[in-house]
């Protein structure tokens, strides 16, 4: 059975998991970024306007390369980012990125710790009385990942590969599942070589209800996960496969499935391979020839070919550059990544390394808008917003941006073009999220403006040091003339929240 | 006369704008174009059920023995029982589904047609290539970005410079709508308003359209969302009552359906509204008389007879038209379900509507007839269908521009006009 949006999105508490998190004072304190801690201000309390003081800001301007790396392999960099990376420099602070163990983000799993369905196994996931629970949890735990990691580069990497291989939450047993192919199929695989997420992925129960492998018998096997893995996860519509190889992939993968819920034996919801539903006959797929007689290995074969076909080196690295560089990546650079996927057998820290020295992406800014999430994000971790301590209405503006994270229901993921985020509601929900959460009106959710602003005496001081936090430097002189204009005039004090809130809202804001 | 009068001067306007006595006082009676080039055709209300709807089993060629030895769990009974789990008989040979009662009525007045073994003729079987060949109107044609709704407003011989002339509900914009002319997307209209600092709300607003004039690629539709706040908001939604007790599905879909009715009631230049409805990917337990594919049947089937109910004498003038991206292998698989076909059907109806009839040159369902993998074939061109409805419906001739390269192959009679 699928479980309708509306089971799970409406307002009735996706975030509900929130409160419990942040009715504990020391998590919520853990909460902010260093620096500042102003996070136990209750719900609707007007700052009091600024007292000028005499000190001038310090503004530290970071060089164009630096902002847009950050930008791109961040959901929003913050002063501590900017801090980082002028201790160590840029490159080194990528491969610290790129070591995510190497990071500290024990604040980030204490958080996850109030997530209780993230520790279930499937079977409890499947007991427990609030159907929507796993799925609530998982959610909100992914959003306050990004919200909060710093191991800011893998997240941006989990994200790309939770679109890549999407599971959609909301059909039957995924909701369950889902927890499981995020923690254990997705997170340890976001840095690894292509081939072993492919076979991690295959291998997902999650996966194997979502795209149907699981039901697939030998008598007539299912084609979805078949079609899907070329034409989606591995070498593309353009791979050049037919009916038939997409039936014979079907058939290679027949008895991969998971344990059901009545098993008395083995452990609900993990995969198992059931010789009796595998057909044993000889299979051509493409170049491959699978002898009959064979068994689980069919499909690891299949999986093996596919990793390391030559579309498969095209296509993950056309997405890459979609993901980091722009909308319509320089087919030069694509095909130098498919080379570089070929020598390196697909390792994603190698590639995103290649990506980051290309002069295409050192060229690219401006070039690729936020996804809502990655608006989201950036608007939280910039403002230094914290929770309060009751439940933060946050969904109905996550639904409103549009991108709940798991809920698109096809196998391709969130589309990763502006042509298709850019609309009017798209927009409007970007500067109503703006100016909410920087005035204060989004129940749960508390930011300090004054606090961004302390050392700023001047109507140009808050703009600017605003600017510097949002988007990395000074607004062009033609953006911030028009804030300025709205700040002169009347008490200054009452008008920083919608200061941060139009640069949130601005177009420089929406790219990244 | 300037022909082409801005967007600016159309909201300007718009307090010179007549209230009728005749009509509840939430709906102003706006006009949106020029005195005697208002549209002369239907509201088009487009639904897209996305995933791939079996229409073997939406419409079940019943009379055909084929379908019942293709599927032995999946098919639905003969309508000759009178049990409420049985077809519902339509000629003889084709009948609805048991979800679909809902169209019965309708089919029954002659305001639903009905087209069969219909389809692109593209023979993809990738759900993303079949969406993109079917809402760009170009099956096969991969440099056209344009969709085949976005074309036809471009074309059409009239004026209007309403920012909810053409609307993609759900806050997303169909590909279909694609084009030069400018589209709102809704999710909610009761959301659809500036927010923030109330006492500052009129200065920010001041300054996010300055922000958004300084030739960023964001422009154009940062100005079509303030032009199309600023109509929405002479809309008072807060009492609706849908017409002759309407009951939408309370979905995503049904509530996407009654905002189409109100935003089409408070005349504010709507001509084309595009709406969703997914989850036809049935691979797995598609169900037959109880499950997924039966519910959502029902939940499509009843919100067309709300919008259908709600829009009272207005359906007069509106045809509404439901496509899918392909139908389903005529054989079920061996997990409940069935996968990727081609030929599906697609339901037309409004007050303008040739019903009571099923469209179709039935090709059979036996091996030899069956297309690639084992799908129902394609005998009628959807673009037949949607060119038709364009031209004799919408009013607009020039067909060539809406599906460029396309002749159309048969002319059907589904529509009046």
């Amino acid at each position: 059975m699928t479980i309708s949006r509306r089971d799970f999105i409406k307002t009735s508490g996706l975030f509900a998991a929130f409160t419990a998190l942040a009715a504990c004072a020391p998590q919520t304190t853990a909460l902010t970024i260093a620096g500042h801690s102003s996070g136990n201000g209750s719900i609707g309390v007007i700052p009091t306007p600024i007292v000028p003081t005499a000190v001038v800001p310090t503004m530290t301007v970071a060089d164009p390369l630096t902002i847009l790396t950050l930008n791109r392999i961040s959901f929003g960099a913050t002063p501590e980012i900017f801090d980082r990376v002028k201790q160590v420099g840029l490159d080194a602070f990528i491969d610290e990125q790129l070591q995510p163990d190497s990071i500290n983000d024990d604040a980030t799993d204490q958080l996850m710790s109030y997530f209780t369905t993230l520790k279930m196994t499937p079977a409890q996931r499947l007991q427990d009385t609030d159907r929507a629970q796993p799925i609530r949890d998982l959610i909100s735990a992914t959003i306050l990942r990004q919200w909060h990691t710093q191991r800011q580069l893998k997240e941006v990497m989990v994200d790309f590969w939770s679109n890549h291989f999407n599971i959609y939450i909301g059909k039957s047993l995924c909701r369950v599942l889902k927890t499981d192919d995020d923690l254990n199929v997705i997170r340890p695989n976001a840095l690894a070589k292509f081939g072993d997420i492919l076979n991690a992925s295959a291998h997902s129960p999650a996966m194997l209800i979502f795209l149907d492998n699981a039901e697939s018998q030998k008598d007539a096997p299912n084609e979805n996960y078949a079609r899907e893995l070329m034409e989606l996860h591995t070498i593309s519509v353009n791979g050049g496969y037919t009916q038939t190889d997409i039936t014979n992939v079907a058939r290679a993968f027949t008895g991969w499935t998971i344990v059901g819920p009545n098993n008395l034996f083995k452990p609900f919801g993990t995969y198992q391979f059931l010789e009796r539903m595998h057909d044993i006959g000889e299979k051509q797929i493409l170049n491959l020839t699978i002898p009959a007689g064979g068994g689980e290995d069919d499909g690891t074969k299949v999986l093996d070919m596919l990793a390391h076909h030559p579309m498969a080196a095209q296509f993950i690295s056309d997405k890459l550059a979609r993901r980091f560089v722009s909308d319509n990546p320089d087919p030069a650079l694509v095909s130098d990544l498919a080379n570089i996927f070929t020598q390196s057998d697909g390792d994603t820290p190698t590639l995103l390394k290649a990506i980051f020295q290309s002069d295409a992406f050192k060229n690219s800014a401006g070039q690729k808008m936020k996804r809502p999430l990655d608006f989201l994000a950036s608007a939280l971790r910039l403002t230094d917003a914290t929770l309060t301590g009751q439940a933060p209405q946050l969904v109905d503006h996550v639904k409103l941006l549009g991108q709940i994270p798991f809920d698109w229901q096809f196998p391709n993921g969130f589309p990763d073009v502006a042509s298709f985020w850019a609309t009017t509601s798209g927009l409007l929900e970007r500067w109503n999220f703006g100016n909410l959460l920087t005035s204060n009106q989004i129940h749960g959710v508390r930011v300090d403006v004054n606090a961004l602003t302390k050392d700023a005496q001047s109507a140009q001081d808050i703009v600017d040091v605003l600017s510097q936090r949002f988007i990395g430097t000074t607004l062009p002189d033609d953006a911030r003339n028009i804030l300025l204009d709205f700040a002169s005039g009347g008490d200054l004090g009452s008008k920083i929240a919608s200061i941060a809130g139009l640069i949130l809202g601005s177009p420089h804001f929406q790219v990244r | 006369m300037n022909t082409k009068f801005s967007r600016r001067d159309f909201i300007s306007g718009m307090s010179n704008w007549a209230v009728s006595s005749a009509l509840p006082s939430w709906m102003p009676r706006m006009a949106f174009a020029p005195d005697g080039v208002e549209p002369p055709g239907d509201l088009l209300v487009v639904i897209f059920q996305r995933g791939g709807m079996d229409g073997l089993n939406a419409v079940i060629p019943h009379g055909d023995a084929d379908y019942y030895h293709l599927r032995t769990q999946l098919a639905i009974a003969e309508p000759s029982t009178g049990n409420d789990k049985t077809g519902i008989d339509l000629d003889g040979f084709f009948g609805l589904h048991p979800s679909l009662q809902p169209l019965k009525d309708l089919w029954d007045e002659k305001a639903l047609a009905i087209v069969h073994a219909v389809g692109s003729p593209d023979p993809t079987h990738s759900h993303f290539e079949a969406m993109d060949y079917m809402e760009r109107g170009t099956p096969g044609e991969k440099t056209i970005e344009t969709g085949w709704i976005g074309r036809h407003l471009q074309s059409a011989p009239w004026q209007n410079t309403s920012p909810f002339r053409a609307i993609g509900m759900g806050g997303i914009m169909q590909e279909s709508l694609r084009g030069p002319i400018p589209v709102t997307t809704l999710q909610s209209i009761a959301d659809f308003h500036l927010q923030g600092d109330v006492s500052q709300l009129a200065e920010i607003r001041k300054r996010l359209e300055s922000l958004y004039s300084l030739g960023g690629s964001l422009d154009p539709i940062a100005n079509d969302t303030f032009d199309a706040v600023d109509l929405l908001s002479k809309v008072d939604i807060s009492n609706y009552t849908p017409n002759g007790n309407a009951q939408y599905p309370v979905t995503e879909y049904g509530t996407a359906l009654k905002q189409v009715a109100q935003i089409a009631k408070a005349e504010i230049g709507l001509e084309v509204a595009c709406v969703d409805i997914g989850g036809w990917d049935t691979h797995n337990a598609e169900g037959a008389t109880d499950g997924d594919m039966p519910k959502l049947l029902n939940e499509l089937s009843s919100g067309l007879a709300a919008l259908y109910t709600d829009m009272g004498d207005a359906a007069k003038k509106m045809t509404i038209v439901t496509m899918s991206e392909f139908g389903r292998r005529a054989q079920e698989n061996g997990s409940g379900g069935t996968d990727h076909g081609h030929g599906n059907c697609m339901f037309v109806l409004g007050g303008g509507v040739n019903g009571g009839k099923v469209y179709s040159d039935w090709p059979g369902l036996s091996s030899d007839k069956l297309y690639g993998p084992g799908d129902l074939n394609v005998t009628t061109d959807y673009r037949d269908v949607l060119a038709e409805i364009v031209a004799k419906r919408v009013k607009n001739q020039n067909l060539t521009q809406v599906f460029p390269d396309y002749t159309v192959a048969k002319t059907l009679g589904i529509v009046q006009g």
